[in-house]
């Protein structure tokens, strides 16, 4: 056995067992159970106590690059808050994809809610660029930050517009959130208007945005795809006609759950190697000294 | 003069926002936000700048049949078919948000391009962990050992495994040892960001200004 | 006679039309009204406060006359205790009062104003900021004078800094190329400014070995500020002619396809180092990682705190956070850039001690540090 090989496999070798092994689940789904954790409760929690007469403003600050993560946290907050009617308003900041992300998740989402009236219940409000400068200008007037939703329609005489004018009449922004916009939304909103703010963001940033969380300048923090299979996990037990969507196959093999079976089986993977890895460091420290 | 300018400019226009994040005013908030938009407009004329540079490079290439040159007629096609559909989208105003064909193309073609790209992550991924994770010292072993318990902590074989520890365990890593590094980190930036700043504002770092004396 | 019915009179006059839509009385309620303008901020908010107890809604009416007609501007409840009309003319002054319903009665408090939301010159809530802010610059401007005369002033070693003249070698002795990238953010990101001065001094170095370098950018004003940074630095080294325009490009302003392209130019042209400098988002593995496979030797540099583990299991040396704003002062060893960041080492003991301040006080039940550094 030549250690010296085995040390340093060719990386061909690794790239092809992760892509076996993140097959696998996506034909066979496992339906490993998800434990959901305190970042994760928090939003939950806050979107229970909302209602009919709360709005929420949800921003998609993410391009397609973090869609796999993103767009089933996204499905999953959508579905709980138009089943629980709580208004919401839709926006884009992030200028590569945003808008067209919020596009395609309302025009999913709002099919499987026909009771809801858009520009009453629920807007999508469209892109606006200037990354910062929009979010301050919200405090003031959402109106005049948004004349026209994503659709070129004036927001003027729309219900929800008319009665959720800036940042005093909304209850919870949530970001859903690539790079550094989340931050934003803690640093500029929550800091100096104190509106709640909740973030979903990809798993390279949940680390950063744990130090917010606990200094509690975020109520939530939904971290990757696990952040997502846990509230898709707390909207199911809560609700059994969200439950039923996610039963169907054509959602069940986008969801986060299943995604979490592929992760799983992708960091069992990378554990594997690794303890193999430090196995074969040992024996050639070993055979280096004999 | 050459040099005196930008300075001037640099340190009037990097004070302003210090100074308007301390004075309300409306006087002084409305120029503040004009900044912000000016920097998008001066953002948005560097943009040709840049294209400009993208296309005369790669019509050299074609002309001179320097190696790689096929693709540098891809490169320029796929810029002018999506340039050519988003600005008459724009232009006409005949289609509610963009234009169908732009809309096909980001849909099945960049979108999907972009999660191609960022899933590579994955496998590099392992092969870095594969690489780097060994116990070559004990710092190297407290990284190692880290990395295995949030990578079990954050998938449900982690709790399988463990009776349901693993998951505390790993948010206990994420929430105390983590936030505190990270915070300690981001303290550390942030003073080199606003030491820096100052240098800048200030006109004592001029390098990139890039002209000499 | 007379006198006889004016008592009763009187007593009518006052009891029956305010008991169906009047004067609040002592007790009721809801009181206290009072209206100023909400301090500290641009003139576009005025503050209404008052005492209150219940769940019941209360509404906010205002007028421009004490005597005026009145429109509703928002709903609070009662026990809310204040509501901030961000929907006022700057200037313009009001009447405000609230209306609400106990019973079959609707009870109206009584008008106050007038008032009027003006701009004001200081934000309060942010004396402490102010006072950080100061002192930080009195600690840059000081240490700056201090180098100036002469003193010398301690830097500790910083590895990556030290590798760059090493991994210029290497490239030159090998006769392949070096790829600085300079991150993916604009001028307006302070990573960027930063890594053009380090981009200076690496080029001065390949002016002077005569060894190519490749500076692919992904943001136009980057690309022209980098390709002016470029040619400068060849100038003061002396070799203008061997500055090449090719050398700066401007690649694309898609983050992924920037990285796509990067990473296809390290496979295919194998450079012998890599510089990895300034902010970076998801694509820093994929370029740091390919470049490890490509067997160059590579640097990195980032205060993005995410990307800083990527780099660290990739690239041989890593700048982490404030050692990247450190560069430029640390590379030119100049007084004046030196005298910079021992001030920036001053203000972070001054923070640790506040900050331990805080900790011990906290121990004691007193969170006066912590609500004083606490910034709005």
């Amino acid at each position: 056995m030549d250690i010296d090989k085995l040390l340093y496999i060719d990386r061909r070798i690794i790239y092809l067992l992760v892509a076996i092994g993140a097959l696998i689940p996506i034909i066979k789904p496992i339906g490993l159970p998800v434990v959901p954790t305190d970042p994760v409760q928090g939003l939950f929690d806050k979107v229970e106590s909302l209602g009919p007469e709360d709005a929420v403003v949800i921003s998609y600050d993410y391009g397609p690059s973090s869609e796999p993560e993103l767009n089933p946290m996204s499905e999953a907050i959508l579905r709980h808050c138009f089943t629980r009617r709580i208004r919401v308003m839709i926006m884009a900041i992030f200028p590569l994809g945003g808008v067209n992300m919020a596009i395609r998740q309302v025009e999913k989402i709002e099919a499987e809610f026909p009771g809801l009236v858009y520009g009453d219940d629920y807007v999508n409000l469209g892109y606006k660029d200037g990354g910062q400068a929009p979010m301050k200008a919200m405090a003031v007037s959402i109106e005049e930050v948004f004349p026209t939703d994503v659709e070129g329609t004036s927001t003027d005489g729309m219900p929800i517009v008319e009665e959720i004018r800036n940042y005093d009449d909304v209850a919870l922004v949530i970001s859903l959130a690539t790079g550094i916009i989340g931050e934003w939304w803690a640093d500029l909103v929550n800091a100096q208007f104190d509106v709640p703010v909740a973030v979903g963001c990809t798993a390279v940033s949940a680390p950063k945005y744990y130090a917010f969380f606990r200094s509690q300048q975020m109520i939530a923090v939904l971290g990757g795809l696990r952040g997502a299979a846990e509230y898709e996990e707390l909207v199911k037990r809560k609700y059994p006609k969200i439950a039923a969507t996610y039963e169907k196959p054509e959602q069940k093999v986008i969801s986060a759950t299943t995604g979490m079976d592929v992760q799983s089986i992708i960091h069992v993977i990378i554990i594997a190697f690794i303890v193999f890895g430090n196995i074969m460091f040992f024996a050639s420290k070993k055979k280096g000294r004999g | 003069m050459r040099r005196t300018i930008p300075l001037v400019l640099t340190f009037v226009v990097g004070m302003y926002p210090v100074f308007a994040f301390f004075v309300p005013h409306n006087v002084i908030s409305n120029m503040n936000q004009r900044l912000d938009t000016y920097l998008v407009i001066v953002a948005a004329f560097a943009l040709p700048l840049g294209v400009v540079n993208l296309v005369g490079m790669n019509l050299s290439k074609i002309k001179q049949k320097k190696s790689g040159w096929p693709y540098s007629i891809v490169l320029l096609a796929g810029l002018a078919v999506m340039a050519y559909f988003g600005v008459v989208g724009v232009i006409t105003g005949q289609y509610t948000g963009f234009h169908p064909t732009f809309e096909d193309l980001f849909e099945h073609m960049v979108s999907p391009l972009q999660a191609t790209m960022f899933s590579l992550l994955a496998f590099y991924v392992a092969s870095a962990a594969y690489r780097a994770f060994r116990a070559r010292n004990v710092e190297a072993t407290i990284l190692l050992i880290a990395a295995i318990v949030v990578m079990l902590g954050r998938i449900p074989f982690g709790d399988m495994l463990t009776g349901g520890n693993m998951t505390p365990l790993s948010e206990w890593l994420m929430d105390k040892p983590n936030a505190a590094a990270q915070r300690g980190i981001i303290i550390g930036a942030a003073l080199g960001a606003a030491s820096m700043s100052i240098r800048v504002i200030l006109g004592i770092e001029t390098t990139y200004l890039g002209k000499g004396e | 006679m007379s006198r006889f019915y004016i008592f009763p009179a009187l007593i009518l006059l006052l009891a029956v039309p305010w008991s169906v839509y009047g004067q609040v009385e002592p007790g009721a309620p809801v009181g206290s009204l009072r209206a100023f303008d909400t301090p500290a901020d641009d003139g576009t908010g005025v503050t209404l406060e008052w005492t209150g107890e219940g769940e019941f809604p209360i509404r906010v009416m205002r007028s421009t006359a004490r005597l005026g007609d009145y429109q509703e501007v928002s709903e609070a409840f009662a026990f809310d205790g204040s509501y901030v009309d961000r929907s006022v003319d700057r200037g313009t002054e009001y009447f405000y009062r609230l209306e609400y319903v106990v019973g079959t009665d609707t009870l109206v408090t009584e008008a106050v104003g007038p008032v009027a939301a003006v701009g004001n010159w200081f934000r309060t809530y942010r004396v402490v900021t102010l006072v950080g802010t100061i002192v930080m610059f009195t600690l840059v401007i000081g240490f700056v004078s201090v180098a100036r005369q002469g003193r010398e002033l301690y830097i500790r070693k910083i590895s990556g800094l030290n590798a760059i003249n090493e991994a210029v070698g290497r490239a030159t002795e090998m006769g392949k190329k070096i790829m600085y990238i300079p991150g993916i953010l604009s001028l307006s990101e302070i990573q960027t400014i930063a890594s053009l001065s380090i981009l200076e001094h690496i080029a001065k170095l390949t002016a002077i070995y005569g060894t190519d370098i490749e500076v692919p950018n992904k943001d136009p004003l980057v690309f022209s500020a980098a390709r002016e940074t470029v040619k400068q630095a060849y100038l003061e080294a002396g070799k203008p002619d061997q500055f090449k325009e090719e050398m700066v490009t401007y690649i694309t302003y898609d983050q992924f396809a920037y990285a796509a392209s990067i990473t296809a130019k390290m496979v295919r042209e194998k450079p012998a180092t890599n510089f990895l400098i300034g902010s970076f988002f998801a694509e820093s593995l994929i370029l740091a990682e390919t470049g490890q496979a490509a067997g160059a030797i590579q640097v990195a540099g980032t205060a993005d705190i995410p990307q800083l583990p990527f780099f660290v299991t990739t690239c041989d040396y890593t700048l982490l956070g404030e050692e990247l704003y450190a560069a430029s002062a640390y590379l030119s060893r100049e007084p004046v850039l030196l005298g910079s960041i021992k001030a920036q080492d001053i203000a972070k003991v001054i923070l640790m001690a506040i900050m331990g301040l805080g900790i011990v006080m906290l121990a004691f039940g007193s969170d006066y540090i912590r609500t004083i550094l606490t910034t709005r």
